[in-house]
C-alpha cells in the first residue's frame, strides 16, 4: 500500500491533489502537511477517506531541523514513503528595488530550502524501491516575470533541482518531475494577480489531474521533465 | 556460514592530483565509496561490514553511513599504515566469521551479482581475474623477459577467503615482515588455501587516475543506468 506525502496541502493545488489521489486505489496512505491546521482539516473533509488513511500534520516547513523527525515518523507509522508531492509555495511579488532581505529569505526558505530538506529525508526511505517525486514549480521559473523576481527565481531553482535529482536518483528507481502551472486559480495566484477573475483561468483540479497521471504506474517516459500545465484561452472567431 | 566484509578505503588522492581522497570524489552524483556501500547494503548474506580508512577520514565516512541509514551492519575503523595492515585490522575487527569478502572503496562498479557469485561459490578462496588484452613485459629501463599474457590475469576485487586461511596467511606474512599488494597472492604464497579465479569484468575498474573518472561516468551512464545522456 503506497504512502504519499503532500506539502502545501491546506489549499490550492495541494488540496486538489490530495482530493484527487484519495480516489486512487493504489495509494493507501496520504499524509497532508501545511502550517494551517484548519486548512488541513478542510482538505481532509473533502477527501475520500473510506479507503484511504489520511493523516494531517500541521508543520511549518521553514523549521528545517524538525523535518528529519517528521519524515521518520511518517515512515515508522506507515512502513514506506513512496511518493512526495512538494507543493508548498510562497510569493512576495515586488520590484527588485523594493525587495527586502526578509522576502528573499522567506521565499527561498519555503520554495527551495525546505523542499531540498524534505526531499533528502524522504529519499532515505525511498531508496531501492520504485518511488516518485513531483515538485510544483511555475511557468514563472522559465519566462521573465518583472515584479516577481524572488518567486520566479525560486521556481527556476525548483526546476533545476528536479532536473538534477532526476539523474542523481535514477539508480534508486526514484523518478522526479517538475510541474509548472501557468495561471491557476489559487490563493497564491490571487496575491500575484489580484485583479484577475479566478473563474476565467485554469483550476487547481486540472493540475491535480496531471500530478495523478505522473504518479500512476503507467507513466514511464516523462522522468526528469518539466511539464508546463496551462489552459489555453478559448479562441474567439 | 557467517560472512563478513572488509572495505578498504585508505586512499589519500595523491595520484588523482586532488586534495580530496579519491573515495570521496563525486562520481555520477555521489562519493565513489557510496556506490560500493549501496551495493553492499543489498547483500543480506553479509552479517557485518568493516570499513578501514585513515584516522582523519573516519568521521566523514561515518557521516556518509549515517546519511543513508547504514548503521547496524556497517562500522568504520582506523586502518593501518599499509593496505595489508588495514586488512589485518579488519580481520580482527570482524572477529568470529567463517568467510571474509574484501573489496575496495574505489571500485564503484562492482555488481551485487559479482558479490553473490563469490558468496555462492563452492570454493573457499575465490578472486576475480580479468583477461589482459595487451602485451606485458618484465623490466624497467630494459626489457628483461617476455611474459605469456594468456597465462596471466589482471587481479580484481572483490575477493572471498576462508577466514582462518586468510588470518593464517596474514600472521605468516607479519612474522616474515613481508608485504603483499593483495590477499589472493598472499594466501597462495603461504599455501593456506587453494585460490580459485572467476572471470572478472572490464567494467569493474579501479578509480586511480583522473582519466578513470571520465571513463567511470561513461560506465555509470551506459551500464548502471542503461542509458546514454542526452546532450
Amino acid at each position: 500500500m503506497k504512502t504519499c506525502i503532500i506539502t502545501g496541502a491546506s489549499q490550492g493545488i495541494g488540496r486538489a491533489a490530495a482530493v484527487r489521489l484519495s480516489n486512487d486505489p493504489s495509494i493507501g496512505n496520504i499524509v497532508l502537511i501545511a502550517r494551517n491546521e484548519a486548512g488541513l482539516e478542510a482538505t481532509k473533509a473533502t477527501m475520500n477517506t473510506a479507503e484511504t488513511n489520511v493523516k494531517t500534520i500541521p508543520y511549518d516547513l521553514s523549521d528545517l531541523e524538525g523535518i528529519e523527525a517528521l519524515v521518520k515518523g511518517v515512515y515508522e507509522e506507515f512502513g514506506s514513503v513512496d511518493a512526495l508531492l512538494n507543493i508548498a509555495g510562497y510569493a512576495a511579488p515586488d520590484a527588485l528595488l523594493d525587495t527586502t532581505i526578509d522576502d528573499i529569505e522567506k521565499t527561498f526558505m519555503v520554495n527551495v530550502f525546505s523542499m531540498i530538506v524534505i526531499t533528502r529525508e524522504c529519499v532515505k526511505y525511498m531508496r531501492n524501491h520504485p518511488s516518485k517525486i513531483v515538485n510544483v514549480a511555475s511557468t514563472a521559473g522559465v519566462t521573465p516575470r518583472p515584479g516577481w523576481l524572488t518567486y520566479a527565481a525560486s521556481k527556476a531553482a525548483v526546476i533545476s533541482m528536479s532536473n538534477t535529482l532526476s539523474s542523481e536518483l535514477a539508480e534508486y528507481q526514484i523518478k522526479v518531475y517538475s510541474v509548472s502551472p501557468g495561471r491557476c486559480a489559487t490563493e497564491l495566484r490571487r496575491k500575484l494577480a489580484p485583479e484577475e477573475d479566478p473563474t476565467t483561468i485554469m483550476q487547481p483540479e486540472h493540475v491535480a489531474d496531471v500530478i495523478a497521471t505522473l504518479l500512476s504506474d503507467d507513466e514511464t517516459c516523462l522522468d526528469g521533465q518539466n511539464l508546463i500545465v496551462r489552459q489555453m484561452p478559448t479562441v474567439k472567431r | 556460514m557467517k560472512t563478513g566484509m572488509i572495505i578498504l578505503a585508505g586512499g589519500v588522492g595523491k595520484r588523482m592530483g586532488q586534495p580530496t581522497p579519491k573515495q570521496f570524489i563525486i562520481l555520477a552524483g555521489k562519493p565513489i565509496i557510496v556506490h560500493v556501500l549501496e551495493k553492499v547494503e543489498l547483500l543480506t548474506e553479509v552479517e557485518r561490514v568493516v570499513i578501514t580508512c585513515p584516522p582523519e577520514h573516519v568521521g566523514k565516512t561515518r557521516t556518509l553511513l549515517a546519511h543513508r541509514n547504514l548503521s547496524g551492519r556497517f562500522c568504520c575503523i582506523e586502518g593501518g599504515e599499509t593496505r595489508q595492515e588495514s586488512v589485518y585490522k579488519g580481520i580482527l575487527e570482524l572477529g568470529d566469521c567463517d568467510s571474509i569478502i574484501i573489496h575496495e572503496a574505489v571500485r564503484p562498479f562492482v555488481t551485487t551479482e559479482e558479490f553473490q557469485a563469490l558468496i555462492g561459490s563452492e570454493y573457499d578462496n575465490v578472486i576475480y581475474g580479468a583477461r589482459i588484452p595487451f602485451t606485458v613485459l618484465a623490466g624497467h629501463d630494459w626489457v628483461e623477459d617476455t611474459l605469456e599474457r594468456s597465462s596471466l590475469v589482471n587481479v580484481q576485487l572483490p575477493q572471498k577467503f576462508d577466514a582462518a586461511a586468510l588470518l593464517r596467511a596474514h600472521e605468516l606474512a607479519r612474522e616474515e615482515g613481508r608485504d603483499f599488494t593483495e590477499d589472493g597472492s598472499m594466501v597462495f604464497h603461504y599455501k593456506t588455501g587453494a585460490v580459485r579465479i572467476l572471470e572478472g569484468s572490464e567494467k569493474n575498474i579501479k578509480i586511480t587516475e583522473p582519466t578513470d573518472l571520465i571513463i567511470g561516468e561513461a560506465i555509470y551512464s551506459e551500464y548502471v543506468l542503461g542509458r546514454t545522456q542526452d546532450s
